[in-house]
């Protein structure tokens, strides 16, 4: 039998407290599209790192055309045609793109003219549209992408690793890159695409490689298998799409919160939000759909009382919280799980237990004679642990040393405890394993059914179909519309997205 | 825990080894025998109680200092400004022990120098909290230059008000006995300060990791938008905390005038500020590790004075001493930390490979 393009062998891969990866063995064919499947922390990204040289195995070999080759840096892995692009990119935003694209590999004086003109056309014949003069920082991250896919056509790549490419694009690039994806196996080069969304896999794959926990599960033919198969090999069991209650009540519930023409702009700048209006009420997920920087981080900050709108009131619970602190509402029970939890919402290097009490410092449930109850506190934070299933091994881990999505599952726990009558939710489950998906959108529903409201924000389309009652759409800080959720279809809200008002249709 | 603890106590000694051992060379252009006089110095510092105690003399401000500097800094605030905290303490403690020490019985007049240094240290700092937090000015800069005009008030009271009766030198009259701090081994200089400056270290550890307080400090300087997120008042914490850092660098110049000195003098000790800096970043800013590596330089203090009195070494060899040690030991941090990853591996390859 002929050998594989490119085979790598029992590879093991330890950092100091995790098996990362433990006998992996795969390999690749020419033409072909790999998709290496997993949840976060599964080890997909650890191997491909293996194989362009950013890690060392701690045993195992790599085998190109049979031949065994030892890659130290990304330098010998690109000299073998081995290409990696990065989940984030590894651009020089102040540089063009002809500067990023030749760095590394220009030596002596540079004709940039000759280089330019070689990058352009090297992107035309891609169909990329790509002004190799423009800077890096001008262009959207769909196109920042993109140069750094010709950064590996430049240094004719012939096997092309993908990390999670689809995570920052739109529905129309998710598009286009998967027909680049499929043009460029078919000229006979090879890609790992390494993903954690089934759709993505079944649309572009040709073979499918699912890890789990470091370990090898399966290698599927496409055509063999279906989603159904992937996800029990990727989750270890079947996912149950989570469903909402279909006995709605029907009664009228007040009213929890309360918008009013609330607009936000600084002097001599276009308004953030504008004239903003909308209620919540008592057990209704209310969600906010909307692409990203439309007005949804400044609908949060002005909510959760980190801004001062400039206008416009904001009642909660028959109560105006205009001017309410962040504190106060905080004691008032409204919770929030920022979009931004590295940022807004975790403390990475403080342990678990002191990253819960973050929010409800000022109670004095956590304190005795002004010491904090580390004992109380502890217990607290190991039965948040266990409830929400964080894969940690006790409340004194640093919250660096979590996953993602096991970081997300502690910020939602401090929250939804907090958010005692009010939870706002900012795109809580991007960036999150199915697994971790479905624990949040669970835990969305039990607090509404406990008569909590919730206010959901995200770009992700289904999850704002699946989980909500009321819908409204946010287009540069304007509320496009408010619907009941049986009222949308996806191309409807997809126009409203896209900034398309309606006939005045809608319900206020 | 235990091996992790092990690691900490070998690889400092090695640490402080090495960097001996590199300032040792420094030696041989002296055209000196490094073993010889390392020898010499260990033998002198340890054979006479005297200056075995005055090692603890020496690291009571310190302690203080660097307790300033670390304090600060785990809000992510740098003071470096403690040397002039420290002038304005001293100033404080020597004007208000002048002027109780006929009026009061000594302890309470000591009580209440105390709490007066620990005010006018504390309003300094305040000054320095309230320029960057109301007005984003750099607290780096503010911090070191306030320094200057702590100095040059101190100067200005010396050759005036505070001038010694006989108006020979700038300095103060000697204060009275009754306003020294008690001496704790008889026959030494050692004071009741050292204590203090210890329980004042483990005070602010308690301060720093146990209290809602110290929490909301630590969450500031880790992450400020968090802070903020979570309604805490970041710029009533920067003010707060440079209320206690100014405090603490202040008192210690309360212990060397009242513990050592028993006055004011010109140039007084000019390096106090500086070396509690480094010392703070040798203990990783942690209040307990501040008091071990104010002890050890401390004895490098006096180990050098030693060898500048017994073998004529010129004094500056304790800052190349203080120097090369102190890059070993921040360097031993990351030997630390690989043995640590390296020892997690080897119980990993075994649960692996069973």
């Amino acid at each position: 039998m002929e050998s594989p393009y490119l085979e790598m062998k029992h590879i093991t891969k330890l950092f100091s407290k995790v098996v990362a990866n433990n006998d992996v063995s795969l390999h690749l064919g020419k033409g072909e599209v790999l998709a290496l499947l997993g949840e976060n922390g599964a080890g997909k990204s650890t191997i491909m790192k293996v194989l362009y040289g950013l890690y060392h195995a701690d045993s195992g070999s790599i085998r190109i055309n049979g031949e065994e080759k030892k890659i130290r840096s990304p330098k010998d892995a690109m000299a073998l045609g081995i290409s990696m692009i990065q989940q984030h990119f590894s651009l020089v935003p102040a540089n063009t793109v002809t500067e990023n694209i030749i760095m590394g590999n220009a030596h002596g004086i540079i004709d940039w003219k000759k280089k330019e003109q070689e990058i352009q056309a090297l992107a035309e014949q891609y169909q990329f549209d790509i002004d190799a003069k423009a800077y890096v920082r001008d262009l959207s991250v769909g196109a920042q992408q993109k140069v750094e896919i010709l950064k590996a056509l430049y240094q004719q790549a012939k096997i092309l690793i993908m990390d999670e490419p689809t995570a920052v694009l739109t529905p129309q690039e998710i598009d286009s890159l998967m027909d680049f994806v499929k043009s460029f196996a078919a000229a006979g080069n090879s890609v790992v695409f390494i993903t954690h969304k089934l759709r993505e896999v079944m649309e572009v794959a040709d073979r499918i490689i699912v890890m789990r926990n470091g370990v090898l599960m399966g290698s599927l033919e496409k055509d063999k298998t279906d989603e159904k198969e992937l996800s029990r090999l990727m989750v270890g069991r079947e996912l149950v799409k989570t469903k909402r209650d279909e006995e709605q009540q029907e009664k009228e519930q007040a009213d929890c919160l309360v918008l009013k023409n609330i607009t936000l702009k600084a002097e001599n700048e276009i308004a953030k939000l504008e004239d903003v209006s909308f209620s919540i009420k008592e057990g209704e997920i209310f969600g906010l759909a909307g692409v990203s920087e439309n007005g949804q981080q400044e609908l949060c900050e002005v909510l959760s009382g980190y801004k001062s709108p400039t206008s416009g009131t904001i009642w909660f619970q028959g109560e105006d919280i205009t001017q309410s602190t962040i504190e106060e509402r905080i004691s008032m029970g409204i919770g929030y799980v920022p979009a931004d939890r590295h940022k807004f919402g975790m403390v990475m290097d403080m342990s678990l237990s002191e990253n819960m009490l973050l929010k409800s410092s000022f109670k004095p449930d956590w304190y005795q004679h002004y010491f904090i109850d580390k004992k109380k506190l502890n217990a607290y934070t190991a039965s948040m642990i266990e409830r929400f299933d964080v894969k940690a091994s006790g409340p004194d881990d640093l919250a660096r040393s979590l996953s993602g999505g096991n970081q997300q599952k502690v910020v939602v726990a401090r929250e939804v405890d907090n958010g005692e009558t009010l939870i706002i939710f900012d795109q809580p489950t991007r960036g999150l394993d199915l697994g971790a998906i479905q624990n949040v959108h669970e835990t969305m529903f039990g607090e509404k059914r406990k008569g909590k409201s919730v206010l959901l924000i995200s770009t992700e389309l289904s999850e704002i179909f699946d989980l909500c009652d009321r819908i409204a759409v946010i287009y540069k800080g304007r509320i496009q519309g408010i619907y009941q959720h049986t009222e949308l279809t996806t191309e409807k809200i997809g126009l409203l997205m896209a900034g398309y008002q309606e006939k005045k249709e809608a319900l206020v | 825990m235990n091996s992790k603890f092990r690691d900490l106590l070998f690889i400092n000694a090695l640490a402080v080894l090495m960097g001996l051992m590199v300032s040792g060379i420094v030696l041989l252009f002296l055209g000196e025998n490094p073993f010889y006089v390392y020898a010499t110095m260990v033998q002198s510092i340890t054979s006479d109680r005297y200056i075995m105690a005055e090692i603890f003399v020496k690291t009571a401000p310190l302690i203080l200092t660097s307790l300033a500097f670390g304090f600060a800094f785990q809000a992510n605030l740098f003071n470096i400004g403690a040397q002039g905290q420290f002038y304005v303490g001293a100033l404080i403690a020597v004007s208000s022990s002048l002027f109780l020490q006929d009026k009061l019985p000594g302890v309470i007049a000591l009580v209440v120098v105390f709490l007066l240094t620990l005010l006018g240290g504390g309003l300094w700092g305040a000054f320095i909290g309230y320029a960057k937090a109301k007005y984003q000015a750099s607290e780096f800069l503010v911090s070191m230059m306030s320094t200057y005009v702590a100095l040059a008030f101190m100067n200005y009271f010396l050759r005036t008000f505070l001038l010694e009766t006989k108006g020979e030198y700038p300095q103060t009259d000697p204060l009275n006995p009754s306003v020294w701090l008690g001496i704790l081994v008889p026959n030494t200089r050692l004071h009741v300060g050292f204590i203090l400056s210890i329980l004042i270290a483990v005070g602010i550890y308690v301060l720093l990791f146990k209290t809602a307080l110290g929490y909301r400090i630590r969450v500031v300087g880790h992450n400020a938008d968090a802070a903020k997120m979570a309604g805490i008042n970041e710029k009533k914490i920067m003010v707060i905390t440079f209320v206690i850092s100014g405090a603490l660098a202040a008192l210690a110049g309360f212990i060397e005038v009242n513990g050592v000195q028993h006055m004011l003098v010109q140039r007084f000790s000019p390096g106090v500020g500086a070396a509690g800096i480094g010392i703070a970043i040798l203990a990783n800013a942690h209040p307990i590790g501040i008091i071990f590596a104010s002890i050890l330089f401390g004895a490098l203090q006096v180990g050098g004075v030693m060898l500048g009195q017994t073998m004529g070494i010129p004094s500056s060899f304790v800052e190349i001493m203080q120097g090369s040690v102190m890059i070993f030991v921040i360097a031993s941090y990351f030997v630390r930390e690989q043995l640590e990853k390296r020892r997690e591996k080897r119980k990993l390859k075994k649960v692996v490979a069973a």
